[in-house]
Order: structure tokens, then sequence, then C-alpha cells
């Protein structure tokens, strides 16, 4: 039953149409059990996910100033999202991100696994250093990460000047400003990194020895038993940190200083700041809402593109 | 026939040798990636406010060296003079003009340009020192000038959240994890494929609604009731995360209490819960790293600054026009502090419940 390397993101029981029920005493009696200890979350749902989301597909085709009532206006907040430069660049933004920093993060996040499934003395000293920068918390990491890219006075910069290299201003310029998120996005990547660690080990010994046995080299394993092997956990680890991309908001705040979001010249404006921004600081709620669903669909979309891809390139034990 | 292969044996000796100290340096190398900006972090919440904008900085953190002149603590210079370089104590720098005294001869008020061109005259004399006292300075200050709130209060702000977060979180997933896991009744499949289904879901979506009805509806805006409240109604990860362990104990326990008799809230309260405990404390320690780590929550709802949290002051403090670096390293460094000393208490936790929320079944 508990068989991990079989997991992904496979859904854990057969999606198919409830057998018919026979309302007897006993299932009558079992059902009123099983809501009451449901309730917590049965509540939760409604107040927190399904009534607001109603609400919040309703604003997003009215004007809604926060105080006064909601304006219904059909799709003109969608047109206006269509129309409006500000949305495309944040979408640009955020899919530079998802293209390019998630692969990016899950490639340099195997390579680690790989290099901490090695065994070297000190191996769990090692774990541990890889492991825990993912657990400083976001603002504090941000921050660090501002200290160190500073130009002038910033460790990166010292270092790059000792080899002779001239530092980019990081934060400071629009085409740097983004890799300096992806390296601290990377500085932050130990949870993947276990993730493909406990998907390694559990790659049956015998096969490698068996592959070892008929000459085939270390790359060789690595390309026809390891990778397929972990291809559900790539697979699963890509779709989370699909959608963890395109919610990206804490780090950018922190960068943009929260008066000056987006700095500089736009090129941290990403999906979820420019909707914070007009929800909260525009006070466009019907606007954001609007951005709300598009955002949603486009992750709904994107999901069951990979999950529909990844059938063919994805191996699952058992 | 014995020698070839005993040297082919050798050859491929040193082979593996050769790999296994490359990729051990590898190791060591990416180590550095993940290790050294937490050591700066460290070492700059230690350093004096002009060793922090020193250009090139130095790893270990410096500070002037301090003479006691007539009662007051001055930082010590050397001075290019016309009788060669003296160890001169500086009194004020004005426009370019060093006021200095000689601590040997504290009466004499010598006055020395700083600067002669490009050659230095004075230069301050620096040498290792540890600035402890900058975490205290950093704790007692607020995120901006008279906030009336200090570091202090964002901490124990933190705190109690992220406590009432964990009991909320325990006592609202565990019943329904059990339900999903363990009762049989009509709807369930349909229902646990609805709270799986909430994964998905952005924030960003319910985000609007959530705002309006804790801020305008029930006026609980500037408390932290709507960061603690939401967590009594479970989740689908924790409610993921339970399910799977609960499937794991074994069901004839459950079915001789049945037997005997017992009720359903008596299996899981007495049975099942007990038998639970590695699986609470990761939900636990997950809980509190996701409550103490959230800013998104404290940033809609939290203005007044009695009411920050450390992530909403941290970034409030980093804010200010004037950065001092090394205080906000030091409050950085608290504001980790309570993750890492978790981490190693519960470090096996850790690691098994990250597994377990990466991978399903």
């Amino acid at each position: 039953m508990k068989n991990v390397t079989s997991g992904g993101i496979k859904l854990p029981f057969a999606l198919k149409m409830p057998a018919k029920v026979v309302w007897t005493k006993r299932t009558k009696s079992n059902f009123r059990t099983g809501i009451l200890f449901l309730l917590p979350w049965l509540i939760g749902f409604f107040a927190f996910t399904l009534y607001p989301m109603v609400i919040s597909l309703y604003y997003s085709f009215t004007i809604y100033h926060s105080k006064r009532l909601p304006e219904w206006v059909g799709l003109q907040n969608y047109r206006d999202l269509l129309l409006d430069d500000k949305f495309w660049i944040s979408l640009n933004n955020t899919l530079y991100m998802v293209i390019i920093a998630v692969p990016l993060g899950l490639l340099a996040s195997f390579i680690c696994a790989l290099l901490l499934n090695l065994k070297v003395r000190g191996q769990s000293f090692y774990r541990v250093v890889y492991f825990l920068p993912s657990i400083v918390p976001t603002v504090a990491g941000t921050i660090l990460f501002l200290w160190l890219l500073n130009p002038q006075v910033g460790l990166v910069n010292t270092l790059l000047a000792r080899i002779g290299i001239d530092g980019p201003n990081w934060m400071a310029d629009p085409n740097w400003s983004k890799p300096g998120l992806i390296l601290l996005g990377m500085w932050g990547m130990g949870g993947t990194i276990i993730i493909y660690l406990s998907g390694l080990q559990e790659v049956p010994i015998s096969l490698i020895e068996a592959a070892e046995l008929d000459g085939a080299n270390w790359l060789q394993r690595l390309w026809h038993i390891t990778i397929p092997m972990v291809s559900p956990i790539t697979l699963f680890n890509l779709i989370t940190g699909m959608i963890g991309m395109f919610q990206y908001f804490a780090q950018a705040y922190v960068v943009g200083g929260g008066d000056s979001l987006g700095s500089p010249l736009n090129s941290t404006m990403f999906y979820s700041v420019y909707l914070y921004q007009n929800a909260f600081l525009f006070l466009k709620m019907g606007y954001a809402s609007a951005m709300a669903w598009i955002l949603f669909i486009i992750i709904l979309l994107l999901t069951l593109l990979l999950l529909r891809v990844s059938d063919r390139f994805t191996y699952y034990a058992g | 026939m014995t020698t070839t292969s005993h040297a082919q044996k050798s050859i491929f000796n040193i082979g593996r040798l050769l790999q296994s100290t490359l990729s051990h340096a590898l190791i060591i190398f990416i180590g550095l990636f993940f290790a050294v900006p937490f050591i700066w972090m460290l070492l700059t919440a230690f350093k004096s406010n002009q060793d922090v904008f020193r250009t090139p900085p130095s790893w270990l953190p410096h500070d002037n060296v301090f003479v006691d002149v007539n009662g007051e603590k001055l930082a010590l210079y050397d001075v290019k003079t016309e009788q060669g370089v003296k160890q001169l104590a500086l009194i004020k720098i004005l426009e370019g003009v060093g006021t200095f005294v000689d601590p040997a001869k504290p009466d004499e008020i010598l006055t020395y340009e700083i600067q002669q061109g490009a050659e230095r005259i004075a230069e301050p004399i620096m040498q290792v020192s540890f600035r402890w006292q900058n975490y205290p300075e950093a704790m007692n200050r607020g995120s901006r000038p008279g906030v009336g709130a200090s570091f202090w209060v964002y901490f124990k702000n933190s705190l109690i959240i992220a406590a009432f977060f964990i009991v909320g979180t325990l006592v609202s997933n565990t019943p329904v994890a059990y339900a999903f896991a363990r009762l049989k009744f009509p709807g369930r499949d349909l229902l646990f494929v609805i709270i799986l289904a909430t994964m998905m879901l952005p924030f960003q979506v319910t985000m609007i609604p959530i705002y309006l009805f804790f801020n305008d509806f029930l006026h609980w805006g500037d408390t932290f009731l709507p960061l603690i409240i939401p967590a009594f109604f479970a989740n689908a990860w924790d409610v993921f995360l339970l399910r799977q362990f609960f499937k794991t104990i074994p069901e004839e326990m459950c079915d001789a209490a049945r037997v005997d008799g017992a009720s359903e809230w008596q299996i899981f309260t007495k049975i099942v819960l007990p038998l639970s405990t590695p699986v609470l404390a990761a939900i636990t320690v997950f809980t509190f790293l996701y409550a103490w780590n959230d800013f998104t929550g404290p940033l809609l709802f939290l203005n007044s600054p009695r009411n920050f949290t450390m992530a909403l002051g941290l970034q409030d403090f980093q804010g200010q026009r004037t950065i001092v670096w090394n205080q906000l390293m030091a409050a950085a460094t608290v504001f980790t502090l309570p993750i890492i000393i978790a981490f190693f208490f519960a470090q096996k936790t850790f690691i098994q419940g990250i597994k377990l929320t990466g991978l399903k079944e």
C-alpha cells in the first residue's frame, strides 16, 4: 500500500460513479457519524472555499471599489485586462519564472539529491546543510539576499570582483532582478532535494546492479533507470512548483519594499503582486477578482496539460 | 594473468578513488552555496555600523579600538603627523577636519585633515570584535522610529498566532482525517475528491471575499482572529497527511473495540490518536513553520505596528530609507532561530513529514 515510487500525482482511487446507495438504518447512522466527523472541514469548505469562490466569480463581473456596492458590468473587467499592459507584463514575468526557474530548480535539486545519495563521509551533515536554508522564513531569506546581492558592499559582487568579474546591480537592474530571485529560490530548494532523495533511495539496488553487470556505465544507468524511476516525483514537483510560482508573492513584495512594488521597472511585477496591488492598493476588487479567475483557469489548464503529456514520460511501478 | 587482473583492479580502484574525491569536492562546493549566505547573515549581525559598509567587506566583524580619555570612550586612529604615525583618539570630525587628542596627553587638542588629496591622513584602527549589542538594540526597536512597539512585541505576536494556529490545526484536522481514513459512509469518496481538488485552488481566488468577510463584515481587521480562525476548519494538506497515517493503524484494533461496543468517537480519541503521536508531531512542526513564516495573511489583516508579526515587522524595517543591515540581520537571525531550534529537536519528524507530503500513496 505504501508504495512510494508509484506515487506522483496519480489519484489514490479510481474515479467512478458511486454505486447506488441503499439507505438502511445502518447507513443512515454511518452517514450521520461521518458528517459529524467531517463538520470542521465542511463548515470551512463552505465558509472559506465555496462561498468565496462564488462571490469572487460574481465580483469579477462587477466594478467593485470596496466600500461601494458592486456594479454589474459583464465581461468588462476581462476585456480591460486584455488591454492592460501591466497585466501582460506581470503575466510575462510570471511565465519567465515558471519556464526558467521551476525546471532549473528541479534539475538542480535532482543533481543535489544525486550527490547527497553518494556514500561519502559526513553525508548526514551535508544533508542538513543543503536542507537548512529551506526553512529560513521567506521574508528573512529575501532580505538576506538583498544584502548579499547589494551592488556595492554585497558579498556576491565582492567575491565576483576577486575573480575579476564586475558584478551586476542585481535587484536594482531590471535584467538581473529575476535571476537574483531565482538564486534565492535555489537557495531554499532543500524540500525538493529531500523529496528527490527519498525517491532515489527507493530505486531498487538490484536493478542498478543488474545494469552494472550488463556493462551499463554511470550515465546509462542514470538515464535508463534512475531518471525514469523518479519521474513521478519530477511530475509532482513540476506541478506543485508551477502552481506555487504562479502565486509568487512575498519575495517580490519584500524586494519592491511595499511602496514601489515591481521595481525596478516592473521587472518584479509578478501576477500575484499586480493582483494584490489592484485589490488592496487601487481598491479595484472586481478587477482583481477577474485576475484571480484567469489565474485559476491558467493553473487548471496547465495542470491538466502536464498530466496528459506526462502520461507518456512517467513511469509508475506496479 | 593474475598480474594483469591485479593491475586492472588497482587502476579501477584509483578511478573509484578519484571519482569519490571529485564528488566529495563537488558536494562541499555546492554546500558552500547553501551555507555561506547563512554564515554571512550571522556575521553581519555582529558587525558595527561602519564595518557593514566597508568596501571590500571582511568576513569577520571589526570594530574601532576605543580608549578612555577623561571618562569618554573615543575611537583610536592612526594619524600621520609631522613626527610620524601616532595613535590618537578622535573627538569629532567636522568638514573633513578631525579633532584628536593624544591619550597620553589628554589635555592637548590636535587637529588634522582626515584626507589630503588621495592620501588618507587618519585611518581608524580596527580589530576583530563581535558586537553582541546589535541583538538587544535590534529587538528593542520597532520597525520604524516611534511606532510604540518593538521586535519583542512582533516576536510575541508571532508566537501567539502560531500557538493558536497549531491548536486549531490539530483539533480540526484529526477528526476529518479519521472520517476519510476509517469511516464508511455514502458520499465519502466524492467528498475526498473535493477536498483534494481544493489543493489546486490558488489562494488569490478566495482572498478578496475572505478579506471583505473578516474585515468589513465581522470588523476583525487589525486583530489576530482572521489569521487564527481559519485554522480551526481543517485543510486539505493536513487532512491528507493524517489520513495516510491513520490508514496504517491496524484495522483489527479498531474492530476489536467496536465489538466491545466502543463508539467511533471513543475509537478515535482512545485508540487512534494515542497511536498517532509521530504524525501529530509532524503536523505541529509544519504548522508552526507555516504560521511563523506566513507573510500574506498578516499583510492583509494587520495594520498597526503593535500587532505586527516578525515577518511583517522585518519587511517594514527593511523598507526604511536608511537600512541598518547589521540590526536587520540580527532581527532576521532571531526570526529564524526558533525554526532552527525546532529543526534540531525534530529532525526526523521534519524529513518524514516532507516525504509524506511530497509523495502520495
